[in-house]
Parts: structure tokens; C-alpha cells; sequence
């Protein structure tokens, strides 16, 4: 069993994002692995532990990632390959999905599992798109992994009308929410040992595409704008019956609520 | 004229309110517009679909569109857009929207954007406007292909009063069951609460309220007032509330007219899941809840004091 994660480099949501003429200021932004590909790689290294399978994980484009590949190493992922290339800078999720396929027929691998979405975008596109691409089964908004044997793989989503269990064959694509499990943090052995892992790098030519493959996005951002800030409304401290009297006669006659 | 095809959102053989904002801004927009239904024994929905704006009613009513499974439903909306010849496929923000959007993007080779606020129509060029990053940023982003496929928040357009379309039924064939992705079980919510996502008013709880006491007594004032009844995660996670109640740029995505958030200090992550409500009230015993920075009204005090005389103010201006 080939179990391939994905993980993205995105910019830490805790942080105040400022934008100016249009973009993000890069001052003082810091950058994390994405919160949901991390939910990704803890259930891959716990199924590595309970059914022996190989854990291998991707990061594609934004430069110097071996920091959070490094942490995924110490998470307990036993390879990584981090495709980069110029090329990449304009891509959109249908470009990311190519350049996974390759990766995936590489392998190939009998498993991807993504996080359901990058909190950078919060598209939530690239894992199905890659389904799509390869031509099977994919199970997104996944909140536990039931069974897995060599044909299939049998998880729980979380739908408009509840939970539904499906079983799938293989090979699939699961993408995970924040749900599914609480990623470890990864202890001092594992960091050391992390430290001296190699990292695959790779890039458009390595996987067999040209930048033309992934150049011509059929969507790009063109534009950041602030979003507009809710002000503060009223605060009303003190006798909690004298004052949630009145709140409630502001909601009615005010903000007309009720 | 653009053709606008709105994916009809049907849960427990009804019409969520998506349905009918999408085809009030397709109008609006000046497009041609069809809906796609897909469920199993939905026919009668036709009439209510034509009432809401629909020119064109795509009906793929079959025994095996029973449960949603993202293959056969994806199929069914790339087999009326075809049909139509939709220049933009819109779904509701939804878990099946979600899951099924990219899928038909895929299959009809066009862009696909996901959580729109706003779809911005000049000549052939189509851009849409979306939030980012938790809600921290809008991003305007530029279709670059001639149609596209789209997923829009709840609440982002409003349903107009007295649109009207016209009874025009194409029934769709249904696609193949698709035998690698076999739906087990469907375990259903039934507790018969309303559907955040169509909620005029939620209700939320959040750590503030410590136990299951707490959690029955919010709940109480939701029921009184039959509010959606969310929750922040530290309480899904706290086994408190299910996964499926909850608020946030991970959960449910609301818009309510009033949002009450009892216990819950405001999280980035929760608040990028409440923001677009018309009017937020907060309910938090600590005066610097990151919460009261975007309530409209703040009560600072201890939930299990104040829900129980809310319920009766309530009462009162209600009477």
C-alpha cells in the first residue's frame, strides 16, 4: 500500500494580513504548513502504523519548503518530493492537479490523501480536480477512515443530510477535514532524525510537462481588497437583567430582529 | 444574453433558499435561466422551481439519485449544461456543491471558482469576487475561460420578491450508478433542526458554556425562537455538539438576518463563518472577547444568568 499526502505552504491565518495597491503585503507575514494537509499526514502516519503502508508526501512550488516537509518527516512521512519551478507561479488548481497526477503516475500510488482545502485560498478544488484527472473515485470533506484493505478504502464524510459512509475502490483520492484527527506534534527523535532526511526535488521537465502545461491558469486573482471590517457595535456592561432588557428592546426596535 | 443554469438545492424534498437567490441574481443579471433537479421523486418541486425564476426545469428524477453521491450528480448538471448550453453552472454553497462543482468544471473544461460573493459580468469577460485566507482578504479573480463554474455563499445575493419564470421541463436520463464509489449508509440528522445555511437567525454556543446544561439551555432559546443551532469547535470538539453544527471557515458557513453568540470569545476561524451576518449579538462574561469587536450589540455577562431573561424579553416584545 502507497499512501501519497500533499502539503502546501501557506501563510499563517493568525497573523494581521495587510494589503496595499491591490496585493498582500509580504512584511511580516510568517508561513505554516496548511492546518488541513496536516490533518492529511497524521492520517497516513497513523495508517503507516496500523497497516504498514509507505507514506509519501508532495509539496509543490513556493520555494524553500523543506522546513515544513521537514516537520512532516518528523510527523512520521517517510519521503518527500518538493516540485518547484518558475512556472508554477501563476498556477491555478486545475495546473496543481496536473502537476499531482504526474506525480501520482510516478508512483503510483494506490491512496492520496489532501487536505480538503488550503487556508491561503480556501478553494478546496485541487483534490477532486486530481480525482478527476486520474479517473477515480474521490471522497472530499472526509471526517474518518473506516477500513482499508487492498481494494478499498471504506471513510465517513461529512454531508448536506448528514454523515455518509461510502466505500470506494482503489486507487482514490480522500480529502480530509479538521475533524478527522488531532495532528501530533512531533518529538525530539523524530526532529533529529528529520534533520538529516533527504528531500526529492523535482521539476515541470522532471515530471515530463513544459510550462505551457501550467501557464495559462483558467482563472487568476487579479486583485486583493481589504475586507470590510465590522465595527464595534454597542458593549453593555452591569445588571445582567437591567441590561439584557434593554438589548433585546434594541434588537426589536434598532436592528428590527425581531 | 448569458444562460445562467442554478443548481436547485432540495434537502428532505424541499427547497433550500439558495435556489431561489441564485435565480433572483440570474435575473437580475439579465441571463436566461434553467434549473437542474436532481432526487428521486422531486417532480412536484417542478411548479416551485418555475415560480422561482427558472425559464427551463432539467429533472433528473430517478430511484438511484436517492442519496447524494457526487459521480451521478456531477454527471446530471454536465448533461443539462450541455444541453442548455449554460455559460455559467451555479451551485449553493453546500457540501454536494462543493464536493460536485470542480468535478463538472473538469468535465466541461472550464474555470471553477468556489465560495463567491459576487459575480461581475463585463461583455464576455467574466470575473467573480471572493473572500480568502479565513475572510481575512476579498480576492477579484478573472475567468479566463468563455464559461465557468461557480459556487456562491449563502446569503451573498438576495431572493427578490415576485420573479417569475415559466414550465418548461426536460427530463435527464439517469447517468450509470457508479459502481466504484458505493454509498453505504447516509446517517441522517434527525433532529429536525433547521438547516443552518437557510436560517434567518442562528444561535451558537461556545466554550462559555461549559457542560451539556449549558449547551440544552442555548438550545432552549433557539427552539423558542426556531433559529438554526450552531456551535464554534471547541464544543464539536468537546463532544458537545456534531461536526455538522458547526460555525466557521471549516464548518458551516452562515448569513443569517441575526447571529447570537453565547460563550464563544471569536476566533479567527469561527469568525470567518458568521461574519456575514446582518446583525451579531454576543453574549461573553470576558469584556475583551475578540467577539465584541465585531458585535453589534455585546452583553457582557455570564450566559447561564442572561439566556434565561433573554428568553423572556424576547417573549415580551414578541407578544
Amino acid at each position: 500500500m502507497k499512501i501519497l499526502t500533499t502539503l502546501k505552504k501557506v501563510v499563517d491565518v493568525e497573523l494581521t494580513i495587510n494589503v496595499k495597491d491591490g496585493a498582500i503585503v509580504e512584511d511580516g507575514l510568517q508561513y505554516v504548513m496548511n492546518a488541513w494537509d496536516e490533518n492529511a499526514i497524521e492520517s497516513a502516519v497513523q495508517l503507516k502504523e496500523s497497516s504498514k503502508a509507505e507514506t509519501t508526501l508532495v509539496s509543490i512550488g513556493g520555494g524553500d519548503n523543506s522546513e515544513i516537509i521537514r516537520k512532516a518527516y518528523a510527523m512520521g512521512i517517510e519521503q518527500g518530493i518538493h516540485v518547484d519551478d518558475p512556472a508554477l507561479a501563476k498556477a491555478d488548481s486545475f495546473a496543481f492537479a496536473k502537476v499531482l497526477q504526474k506525480v501520482f503516475e510516478k508512483g503510483p500510488y494506490d491512496l492520496v490523501i489532501t487536505g480538503k482545502q488550503a487556508q491561503d485560498t480556501d478553494s478546496g478544488q485541487t483534490g477532486i480536480l486530481l480525482a478527476e484527472a486520474l479517473g477515480v473515485p474521490c471522497v472530499s470533506n472526509v471526517i474518518a477512515i473506516e477500513t482499508l484493505d487492498d481494494q478499498n478504502i471504506k471513510v465517513s464524510r461529512l454531508g448536506d443530510a448528514g454523515t455518509e459512509i461510502l466505500e470506494v475502490a482503489l486507487p482514490a483520492v480522500v480529502t480530509v477535514s479538521d475533524s478527522i484527527n488531532e495532528p501530533r506534534l512531533p518529538q525530539l527523535r523524530g526532529i533529529m532524525m528529520a534533520k538529516k532526511k533527504k528531500i526529492e526535488s523535482m521539476d515541470l521537465a522532471g515530471l515530463g510537462l513544459t510550462s505551457d502545461d501550467v501557464a495559462s491558469p483558467k482563472s487568476e486573482v487579479v486583485e486583493f481588497m481589504a475586507t470590510e471590517a465590522r465595527q464595534a457595535g454597542k458593549k453593555f456592561e452591569g445588571d445582567a437583567a437591567s441590561i439584557t432588557a434593554e438589548v433585546v428592546g434594541l434588537l426589536a426596535s434598532e436592528a428590527n430582529v425581531f | 444574453m448569458a444562460k445562467v443554469l442554478v443548481i436547485a438545492d432540495i434537502k428532505n424534498g424541499a427547497l433550500g433558499s439558495s435556489t431561489t437567490e441564485l435565480l433572483s441574481k440570474a435575473k437580475a443579471i439579465g441571463a436566461e435561466t434553467a434549473v437542474v433537479a436532481i432526487g428521486s421523486g422531486i417532480d412536484g418541486l417542478i411548479p416551485n422551481l418555475a415560480g422561482a425564476g427558472s425559464d427551463t426545469q432539467y429533472v433528473a428524477d430517478d430511484d438511484s439519485l436517492a442519496m447524494f453521491s457526487a459521480g451521478p450528480f456531477a454527471a446530471c448538471v454536465v448533461d443539462a449544461a450541455n444541453q442548455f448550453g449554460a455559460d455559467m453552472v451555479w451551485f449553493g454553497f453546500s457540501e454536494s456543491g462543493k464536493a460536485a462543482a470542480p468535478r463538472v468544471a473538469a468535465q466541461l473544461d472550464v474555470a471553477c471558482a468556489t465560495d463567491i460573493t459576487d459575480v461581475i459580468l463585463d461583455g464576455d469577460q467574466i470575473a467573480i469576487v471572493r473572500p480568502a485566507i479565513a475572510n481575512k482578504v476579498m480576492q477579484r479573480v478573472k475567468i479566463n475561460t468563455a464559461k465557468m463554474v461557480a459556487v456562491i455563499r449563502a446569503g451573498a445575493f438576495e431572493a427578490t420578491e415576485g420573479i417569475t419564470g415559466s414550465e418548461n421541463v426536460v427530463k435527464l436520463t439517469a447517468p450509470e450508478a457508479d459502481l466504484k464509489a458505493v454509498i453505504k449508509e447516509i446517517l441522517t440528522d434527525a433532529s429536525g433542526d433547521i438547516d443552518l445555511a437557510d436560517a434567518d437567525i442562528v444561535v451558537s454556543v461556545g466554550r462559555g458554556a461549559k457542560n451539556q446544561e449549558g449547551v440544552d439551555m442555548v438550545k432552549g432559546l433557539a427552539d423558542d425562537l426556531k433559529a438554526g443551532f450552531g456551535s464554534s469547535r471547541a464544543m464539536v470538539d468537546g463532544g458537545f455538539m456534531p461536526h455538522n453544527k458547526q460555525v466557521g471557515q471549516t464548518g458551516k458557513i452562515v448569513a443569517p438576518t441575526l447571529y447570537m453568540a453565547f460563550g464563544i470569545s471569536g476566533a479567527i476561524q469561527h469568525i470567518a463563518g458568521m461574519s456575514g451576518a446582518k446583525v451579531i449579538l454576543a453574549v461573553n462574561k470576558d469584556p475583551e472577547a475578540p467577539i465584541f469587536n465585531l458585535a453589534d450589540y455585546g452583553i457582557v455577562g455570564d450566559l447561564f444568568e442572561v439566556v434565561p431573561i433573554l428568553r423572556e424579553e424576547i417573549k415580551k416584545v414578541r407578544a
